[in-house]
């Protein structure tokens, strides 16, 4: 058996060469670009309804069992606080590590209320259509797009990522809830139509 | 599993900032760079060079537009492949090429993990391309990304909003199916032929 029979599937595929396109696309998209910074203005329609789902799903975490406090970060806290020879800037900075390890830690967890609403909610809610649908799937791309660099080994913005995160599954939430309100009134004059 | 992603292409950081603050010229170096990436991506997983030409252009017009959005933690190939990623899965999704009836049950990669010559080490690229190119759209993507992209099975449910095992089952079916085609000997009555009308469905693409 020679060298090239133990070549595995992954390495056949990646010898194929690379495929490249017709024409030079390039020309074609350079009058197409203008920098956008402005988040979809589908979405702008959102915000009333997604402070109502934010707090649907705020309230969702608290009628739940909350989960033990971080113990590293209080142990960190007490340990900074309880040490004779620290300096106030060692304490403040020990203080600051600390809000932030906090502020992430609730970050995480609305991040991870929001989706379980999301997961429980989309069971019962209609089928998005149309420019909600659309509106939806930009938004599910924005969130890979955020968790392609949380994945990131030494990444350093965790905060902000974690902040733009939840507020995308906040707006997801929005569309989900209207869609959820609109079945569940379905089902509420199903079941008090009179014959 | 190691991954040698013909993405993996690492860009200054002044031609990142520059992307970032919307330089066209900038951002021409990236699309010249990552052009071919994104194409055969595009392709090997929709079948099609019209649709993968649409999934470049937009992949690289939505980079560009959401350039300062990227914070810089991630690679910036990696979250440009995950752009075109995501535009490939819409027009899959589009061409409603995503068969449930696929799902098979108990069929896991490792089976055909036998000592037997894998018939892709005597394909030629062509013939290889040929193979692949008779795989359903959704069992070619999953393949493409666990092989070459170096995806996990949970990153392509993810994507996909499918389960892990879907996307195992997908594999596994994907190699029995190359396994067939390239060696017609080994074809196994048990796994089904792919459904055809899925690759004469032509894309929408609009």
């Amino acid at each position: 058996m020679s060298a090239h029979d133990n070549l595995t599937l992954g390495e056949a595929l990646r010898h194929l060469p690379q495929a490249a396109p017709p024409s030079d696309e390039w020309m074609l998209l350079r009058e197409r670009l203008r920098p956008a910074s402005v988040r979809p203005s589908a979405l702008r329609r959102y915000a009333l309804p997604a402070a109502l789902a934010a707090t649907l799903a705020a309230a969702f975490v608290i009628l739940r069992p909350a989960p033990a406090p971080a113990p590293a970060t209080v142990a960190h806290v007490e340990a900074s606080s309880s040490t004779n020879g620290a300096t106030s800037a060692q304490i403040h900075n020990a203080q600051n590590v600390a809000n932030h390890d906090e502020r992430l830690a609730q970050l995480q967890q609305h991040s991870q209320a929001l989706e379980r609403w999301l997961r429980e909610t989309g069971r019962d809610a209609s089928p998005l259509q149309g420019q909600d649908l659309a509106a939806a799937a930009e938004i599910e791309n924005l969130i890979g797009l955020v968790d392609v660099e949380l994945a990131a080994p030494r990444q350093t913005r965790a905060q902000a990522l974690w902040q733009r995160r939840v507020g995308l599954l906040e707006d997801l939430a929005a569309l989900r809830y209207s869609s959820y309100r609109l079945a569940a009134g379905s089902q509420l004059a199903a079941s008090t139509r009179i014959d | 599993m190691v991954s040698t992603s013909a993405f993996q292409i690492d860009l200054p950081q002044a031609l990142v900032e520059r992307v970032r603050r919307g330089d066209v010229g900038a951002f021409e170096q990236v699309y010249r760079r990552f052009e071919r990436p994104v194409y055969t991506l595009a392709l090997r997983m929709l079948g099609d060079a019209e649709a993968a030409r649409d999934t470049l252009h937009d992949a690289m017009l939505k980079a560009f537009q959401r350039a300062d959005q990227y914070r810089g933690d991630a690679p910036f190939w990696a979250w440009l492949r995950q752009i075109a990623l995501n535009e490939a899965l819409m027009r899959l999704r589009i061409g409603e090429r995503f068969i449930m009836s696929m799902e098979a049950a108990g069929l896991d990669a490792d089976a055909f993990a036998d000592d037997a010559p894998a018939p892709w080490a005597h394909a030629d690229a062509q013939l290889l391309e040929h193979a692949l190119a008779q795989l359903p759209a959704v069992t070619r993507s999953v393949l493409w990304l666990y092989h070459v992209e170096g995806y996990t099975h949970p990153e392509i449910a993810a994507a996909m909003r499918k389960t892990t095992s879907f996307s195992k089952s997908q594999l596994a079916r994907g190699i029995a199916r190359l396994r067939a085609i390239l060696d017609p000997e080994m074809l196994d009555p048990e796994i089904p032929e792919p459904e055809s009308e899925v690759e004469s469905c032509p894309l929408t693409t609009t």
